[in-house]
């Protein structure tokens, strides 16, 4: 297991130089001047000229890509343009927030969707199963700016339980939770439902109804043990993506996380930033689905011994 | 009788204890807005916008105040009094004693020094030297030939001399600007290139001491006790920042902000114009501030003068004033709007004119029409893309064929800065009262490279110059008069749209609020009044 770890992590190496290296030609290749961004209506060509030439930015790109990645290299991402803070503490700063969010949001979308799932399996074509099914489809098809709105419409100015924006407290966590988290919900549950609607078909069922068992030790002891593999799958990688930035979410309420500063950064041209912050949520991704694998391993002995 | 006088002692023992309790947990006056930017900084040096924080925790030499709507004045800031030499070039400012920085420090003539030399100083990577480059010295101190700056001096503790290399009529005005802030230099100095990012690293002489700063969130300021105009009504200032306007409507709605700016959300106006309870709510004045399209005379077919007049002529402002803006403005005509100081009320008029503007189009040698573009960025509001969409449709009755040219925002401001942007539209508000602002702004001799005019005008450029010089007031009033002729009729070098009123909604429990007197969404908040 150790073995495959490592051959993971040493493979996501090279990844992410690609990453950097994509984003950077990406970057340089659109037309943008972050001085002239910064100085907008106020502009000065002898100002933008000076600064430029203090920031390094007229070095040629090679110079200015090998002297990020050779900073990354040290755990240094460099200075941001705009807020000419330190990315890293920029970036440091923000994930705790992006965490509990995506934590929240994880924990809305296991708690509802699992149970969603199994009920619907069991209750097959009934009226809950259709309810959770709509459910779920809703919260798969709906965009997340407009569920938030909406939200935010009936929660906050009609019904004013919960704040419309901010992140001072757990109130402030709730409404962007369960958005962000119903599409994710509406996954799991239809994932879990087709799952364990195709195990409950398999012969080591009809052999433990058959010797008498209660439908209950069914389902919960032999079938869903074995139907949320690729549910768990799904669940670790939904978590990577939920931390490597809930972007619109973040916008729409007002939470300082990695999403909203990635989105910053593309619109001013913040390039350590915004490498930064790619590097970050990369670096999170690619943990995610390491995680998976390793989880389906531990669950599913068979895999680990391929 | 005993008892009933023991009764009484007793009585107004409670009294007084209730009093005193009331007094001591009386509600904080807490002031809540939202803000659509994030501030890069709280160093008004190193960025051209968001001076939320400048307004409030820093006071200049001279403020600028809001007199009655749209009108203002210059008034004694730090510095209680000031003298001007006769040429014009030497400027005496005295300073008020006694003032306090937030540290404790006592302001001095040394940190008017170190502010103003450290803004010119290569190392401080300043963005706003444009208004210090005329004090004598200030360029060989931005190209690092000088240690410091020759025209700043500090005469004696509570006395400051600028000397300018040649006579600059609107610098009192650019004192009172917010980029022009005085800042502690013992504070600041050691800090280098770390001030300002920080609630802690921040340090004015303002009303209100930046207490907390969480980026992308909100930041806090709190009341002064020992502001040298007197303790500030209002116990905490919170911005929050919120980039989606309709987060911003719905938070003003919930009463989680105490005002809803309008400028964030144009089109919410007549929503809450006409809303029987926020309809009362509205608070506006007038900005000193231009709505404009500009014309790129490098480009074709606004190289010719007769195509630019027939564009001017194509366009229905009054409609869109009225159709688009609810009519919460007025018609520009100038270069000047109204509110800043030698405004001409009778520069001539633009017609309105399809007719004429076809057969002009004609005369310039495009008798079937022509293809133009209009940039527009497409991260702003829709304010521009509606605005632009309406003057598609009415210039094409005079035969311009307008294309939408959708563009990034960094792609738009560099290529604008190449001077090779097409027609774009945009306003302009006063940083400080004086026509220089609008006029060497747009048509100076680098601004209309830098702005994507290109109306390179030897004429004009010696005009501007020696507005900046012209101390006689009438004489220089005649002089702007004049140019402004010039650009905007005979060489029709922009088009002047108009100029709107700035309009907030506040929450009932807001007893006063004073709409800064250039319309801008940055605003001091001293005066304001809650319950």
């Amino acid at each position: 297991m150790l073995k495959f770890i490592l051959k993971r992590l040493l493979i996501s190496i090279p990844i992410l130089i690609g990453v950097t290296v994509i984003i950077f030609f990406l970057l340089n290749v659109v037309p943008g001047d972050p001085v002239a961004l910064m100085m907008k209506e106020h502009i000065s060509v002898d100002v933008v000229a000076r600064v430029r030439a203090q920031m390094h930015l007229d070095d040629p790109a090679i110079v200015r890509y090998f002297r990020f990645l050779a900073g990354a290299l040290r755990g240094d991402l460099g200075e941001s343009y705009k807020l000419n803070r330190p990315v890293t503490s920029l970036i440091l700063n923000a994930f705790p927030n992006t965490f509990v969010l995506a934590l929240w949001a994880a924990l809305f979308a296991w708690v509802v969707g699992i149970p969603a799932g199994i009920l619907s399996a069991v209750k097959k074509y009934s009226l809950p199963d259709n309810l959770f099914m709509g459910f779920s489809l809703l919260g798969v098809s709906m965009p997340v700016f407009w569920s938030a709105l909406l939200f935010q419409y009936v929660f906050a100015v009609k019904l004013r339980w919960l704040p419309v924006a901010g992140f001072e407290d757990w109130r402030y966590v709730i409404m962007p939770a369960i958005v962000l988290g119903w599409s994710s919900a509406g996954i799991i549950a239809r994932l879990t439902r087709s799952s364990l609607l195709e195990v409950m078909r398999n012969d080591y069922i009809r052999t433990a109804r058959a010797k008498g068992l209660h439908e209950l030790p069914v389902i919960f002891g032999h079938a869903l043990k074995n139907s949320l593999l690729p549910v768990v799958t799904v669940m670790a990688i939904q978590v990577a993506g939920l931390l490597a930035g809930a972007v619109i979410t973040e916008s729409v309420f007002g939470i300082p996380g990695v999403g909203r500063i990635a989105v910053n950064a593309i619109q001013a041209r913040d390039m350590p930033l915004l490498q930064g912050a790619v590097l970050f949520e990369t670096t999170l991704v690619i943990l995610g689905n390491l995680a998976a694998d390793i989880l389906y391993a531990f669950l599913d002995p068979r895999i680990k011994a391929a | 009788m005993r008892k009933s006088r023991l009764f009484v002692v007793l009585s107004l023992s409670f009294l007084l204890a209730g009093i005193l309790a009331a007094g001591a947990f009386a509600a904080e006056k807490v002031f809540t807005i939202a803000y659509n930017e994030e501030p890069q900084t709280s160093d008004m040096q190193m960025t051209t916008s968001c001076y939320m924080i400048p307004m409030n925790v820093y006071d200049r030499l001279i403020e600028c105040v809001t007199t009655a709507p749209g009108k203002s004045a210059l008034v004694p800031g730090l510095a209680t009094k000031w003298e001007v030499s006769k040429d014009g070039k030497v400027y005496t400012f005295y300073l008020r004693k006694g003032v306090k920085f937030h540290n404790g420090e006592e302001l001095t003539a040394q940190d008017v020094v170190y502010t103003f030399d450290r803004m010119l100083d290569p190392k401080t990577k300043a963005l706003n030297t444009d208004i210090l480059d005329f004090v004598l010295g200030a360029k060989d101190r931005m190209e690092g030939k000088a240690a410091s700056t020759a025209g700043l001096k500090a005469l004696d503790r509570y006395t400051v001399r600028i000397t300018l290399e040649k006579p600059f009529v609107p610098f009192l005005a650019i004192m009172a600007s917010p980029q022009a802030s005085i800042l502690n230099e013992k504070f600041t100095r050691p800090l280098r290139n770390k001030y300002g990012l920080t609630a802690q690293a921040t340090c004015g002489t303002g009303p209100f001491i930046l207490k907390e700063w969480v980026l992308n969130d909100h930041h806090t300021m709190v009341a002064n006790p020992n502001y040298f105009r007197g303790r500030p009504q209002i116990d905490k200032f919170v911005v929050k920042i919120v980039t989606d306007p309709e987060t911003m409507r719905m938070l003003f709605e919930s009463g989680e902000i105490d005002l809803f700016d309008c400028d964030f959300a144009m089109s919410q106006i007549p929503y809450f114009t006409s809303h029987p309870k926020w309809g009362k709510q509205t608070v506006s004045g007038p900005r000193v501030g231009i709505y404009y399209y500009t014309f790129n005379q490098a480009i074709k077919p606004f190289d010719n003068v007769k195509v630019r007049k027939a564009f001017q002529m194509a366009v229905d402002r009054k409609l869109i004033l009225q159709k688009m803006f609810y009519n919460h403005g007025q018609l520009e005509n100038g270069v000047m709007p109204r509110g800043l100081i030698h405004y001409n009320p009778n520069q001539e008029k633009i017609e309105y004119n399809p007719e004429k503007a076809k057969k002009l189009l004609a005369e310039a040698g495009y008798p079937n029409g022509v293809d133009m573009e209009i940039a527009l960025v497409a991260s702003t509001g829709s304010q521009w893309q509606k605005m632009s969409e309406i003057v598609q449709a009415m210039v094409a009755k005079a035969g311009f064929r307008v294309t939408l040219k959708q563009m990034d925002e960094a792609a738009f401001y560099a290529t604008r800065k190449e001077g090779k942007l097409p027609m774009y539209t945009n306003k302009w508000s006063a940083d400080f009262n004086d026509p220089d602002n609008f006029f060497y702004t747009f048509f100076g001799p680098k601004g209309t490279v830098a702005r994507s005019y290109n109306n390179i005008s030897p004429e004009v450029f010696a005009a501007l110059e020696k507005g900046r010089s012209e101390t006689d007031f009438a004489k220089r009033g005649k002089l702007y008069a004049d140019l402004e002729k010039k650009i905007v009729i005979d060489q029709a070098a922009w088009l002047p749209m108009f100029s709107l009123k700035h309009i907030y909604v506040v929450q009932p429990r807001v007893k006063k609020f004073v709409v800064p007197w250039n319309g801008w969404s940055d605003f001091p908040i001293y005066e304001t009044r809650v319950e």
